[in-house]
């Protein structure tokens, strides 16, 4: 039972920065239809941004700072030099487009930092871990879904009571009618993509901190399909349910389900899960269900 | 000269269905033929005939995507999982069970097929992104865990499955050197295009194409469309798994690493580049790839010198550059190359007075 809640318990942190980056991801899909499979690659750009700054000197929170703005100076440049002309194009056009960026970020990435694992020396947050009525858990756990969580408020308040956040979510809900009330539809597609931008590069730093930091990080950013498509694609509450779900269900398989099998169950896990929702409900928890006609 | 004069002039059926129409077409198939059994293979070095393999190779794998994306419009991510599905089942009957080769690669073949039914099974269902998702899936469910986990463990052999030199023969003949290993992807190429064809060109291959223009209105017409998809997964993961097993006769030693999540987005590329919904395409963009990649070796040669790290950078260049030229093929050339082939084609055909 101990195993159990601290299994869980260690599943809700991760997932707090799964959500954060799911919810990047359903920000992009929700404002410009597009779907990102490069998420994995802003992460990487995040966290190694982060890394950089922390190990020149600067004290962690300015070097978070850094990483945002420099995340979504990023995430304007990207959204202009190549998803601006694909406006129109056939999904699979788009889809593999942000392959190719994937791949061409990767690159760079690798050609700039190499593939070594990097810590963060000193380390951000305390060593010794923390006792909550017998349950242990690392600081870095619990200070990473803090901040997460810290973003996701702020995120989630910048959307309901800012006039860009408000502006997004009518683009969103209604392109054509959003354009004819004077927004600028290909601002708020670029803002998009400078957020998801941010909130994968926080998560990214965030992680880098627990593991350390080395290629196989960019993974997030498939775990983070399983969660959307668990939510809902483009449901915002839908992507931070779906992502601290998938944390749970992810740490829940790898302390229950690896001893039967040689090992590499928590990598597969999510997706196995994401098969067996696509089968049974392929909208997800609070997806909008499409009615096709001919 | 290659195009018929207008109106249709034919008398039999069988003039009506021929491969090629006029004999110029043919003379110019029977040139490529000599170039592809007669010149590359005797008249160029080692080096070209490496590159003519891995293109064969490339082009084998994206075939199966092409017919999946480009004619069903069913979009897989994941179709190294079959190829290494069809490696796997090849290499297991003959190191195990002592299968002939060529017996092995068809087995191969009908077990990756029915892999890649397996994983098609949910497009009954769900389309576009969702089946992208089921895709991605095949591919770590298949090579990062079955295959690395369990496959991996059959016979005590380790990690990776050592092909000793002189186990993989076609009857009496050993395939030990390039030229026999490209004299046998040369020809399975040829009939797997061949085959692929002449699908396109029957009733099955119709449906295929009347299901990627719009399923829902390919249904009201009375086509089983979950029959039809499923049928394309089968051919396309047949396909992938006989290019799998041909690929292990390239090997010294089979493992998960030669069937990357990389290499399904390669395959994908290719037929990007090359142009979606043509057999062509897959030619040109394999063509293209390879070479711009053995380009870019050559191009680097000379630098390493003075940029010593630029050797063991090179890999991550190569992905850079890889990913930024499909975002520019999509972007200013969405149609790829067989399109443009096309207009150069058409330009010659009614020169000079084209207008």
């Amino acid at each position: 039972m101990r195993l159990f809640i601290q299994v869980i318990i260690t599943g809700i942190m991760v997932g707090g920065i799964y959500a954060l980056v799911a919810l990047g991801w359903t920000l992009i899909y929700k404002c410009s239809g597009v779907l990102n499979l490069a998420m994995g690659e802003l992460v990487l750009i995040g966290a190694y941004t982060c890394l950089s700054f922390y190990m020149w000197g600067f004290p962690f929170w300015l070097a978070v700072l850094i990483t945002i703005v420099v995340g979504f100076i990023m995430g304007l440049l990207t959204e202009r030099l190549f998803l601006d002309k694909l406006i129109g194009e056939p999904i699979l056009t788009v889809i593999m487009v942000t392959v190719g960026l994937s791949f061409f970020f990767r690159g760079i990435v690798m050609f700039i930092w190499g593939t070594d694992t990097m810590v963060f020396t000193p380390s951000v947050f305390p060593a010794e871990p923390v006792n909550l009525w017998g349950i242990v858990i690392g600081q870095v756990y619990i200070w990473s879904f803090v901040a997460a969580m810290i973003l996701l408020v702020l995120f989630v308040g910048f959307f309901k009571f800012t006039r860009w956040g408000l502006a997004m979510q009518a683009t969103a809900d209604q392109e054509k009618a959003a354009m004819s009330l004077g927004i600028s539809a290909r601002y708020v597609y670029a803002t998009a993509w400078g957020i998801a931008f941010i909130a994968a590069g926080v998560g990214g730093a965030l992680l880098g901190n627990i593991n350390g930091l080395n290629i196989s990080v960019g993974y997030l950013g498939l775990l983070v399909l399983p969660a959307v498509v668990l939510g809902g694609l483009n449901s915002v509450p839908g992507a931070i349910v779906g992502g601290l779900i998938i944390g749970v269900l992810q740490n829940l398989s790898g302390a229950y389900l690896d001893q039967f099998t040689p090992g590499g169950v928590k990598e597969i896990a999510p997706f196995v899960f994401m098969v067996i929702i696509l089968l049974y409900k392929p909208y997800g928890l609070w997806g909008w269900e499409r009615i096709e006609r001919v | 000269m290659s195009y018929l004069p207008s109106g249709v002039y034919h008398e039999y059926y069988r003039q009506d269905h021929a491969w090629w129409q006029t004999r110029f077409i043919l003379a110019k198939m029977i040139l490529l033929g000599l170039i592809i059994f007669y010149v590359i293979p005797f008249w160029s070095g080692l080096y070209i005939i490496g590159v003519a393999t891995l293109i064969i190779y490339t082009a084998m794998g994206a075939l199966g995507v092409q017919l999946l994306i480009g004619y069903c419009g069913q979009v897989t991510l994941g179709h190294a999982a079959f190829l290494a599905v069809g490696a796997y089942t090849s290499t297991l009957l003959i190191l195990q069970l002592h299968v002939p080769y060529l017996l092995s690669v068809l087995i191969a073949g009908i077990v990756a097929g029915l892999w890649s039914v397996l994983f098609g099974l949910p497009s009954a269902k769900v389309k576009g992104f969702y089946l992208i998702m089921t895709s991605l899936a095949a591919q770590f469910v298949t090579v990062d865990f079955i295959l690395t986990q369990y496959v991996s463990q059959i016979g005590g052999r380790g990690q990776a499955f050592s092909l000793p030199p002189g186990s993989i023969s076609i009857g009496p003949i050993v395939l030990d050197d390039d030229v026999k290993v490209y004299f046998l992807g040369a020809i399975l190429m040829v009939l797997l295009t061949m085959g692929v064809v002449n699908l396109l060109r029957s009733r099955v291959g119709r449906a295929w194409i009347a299901i990627r223009d719009n399923d829902i209105a390919a249904e009201t017409m009375g086509i089983n469309i979950v029959r039809y998809k499923l049928l394309a997964f089968f051919v396309g993961g047949f396909i992938g798994g006989i290019a799998g097993a041909y690929w292990v006769s390239t090997l010294a030693a089979l493992s998960p690493e030669h069937f990357p999540w990389f290499w399904s987005l390669w395959l994908v590329g290719v037929i990007l580049i090359g142009g979606v919904g043509s057999i062509h395409g897959v030619f040109f963009g394999s063509l293209f790839m390879v070479l711009i990649l053995e380009g870019l070796k050559f191009a680097i040669m000379p630098l390493i010198p003075y940029y010593p790290e630029l050797s063991m950078k090179f890999l991550f260049l190569k992905e850079a550059a890889f990913g930024l030229s499909i975002c520019l093929f999509l972007i200013y050339e969405p149609n790829g190359l067989a399109y443009r082939w096309w207009q150069i084609k058409n330009y010659f055909n009614l020169w000079p007075f084209s207008y």
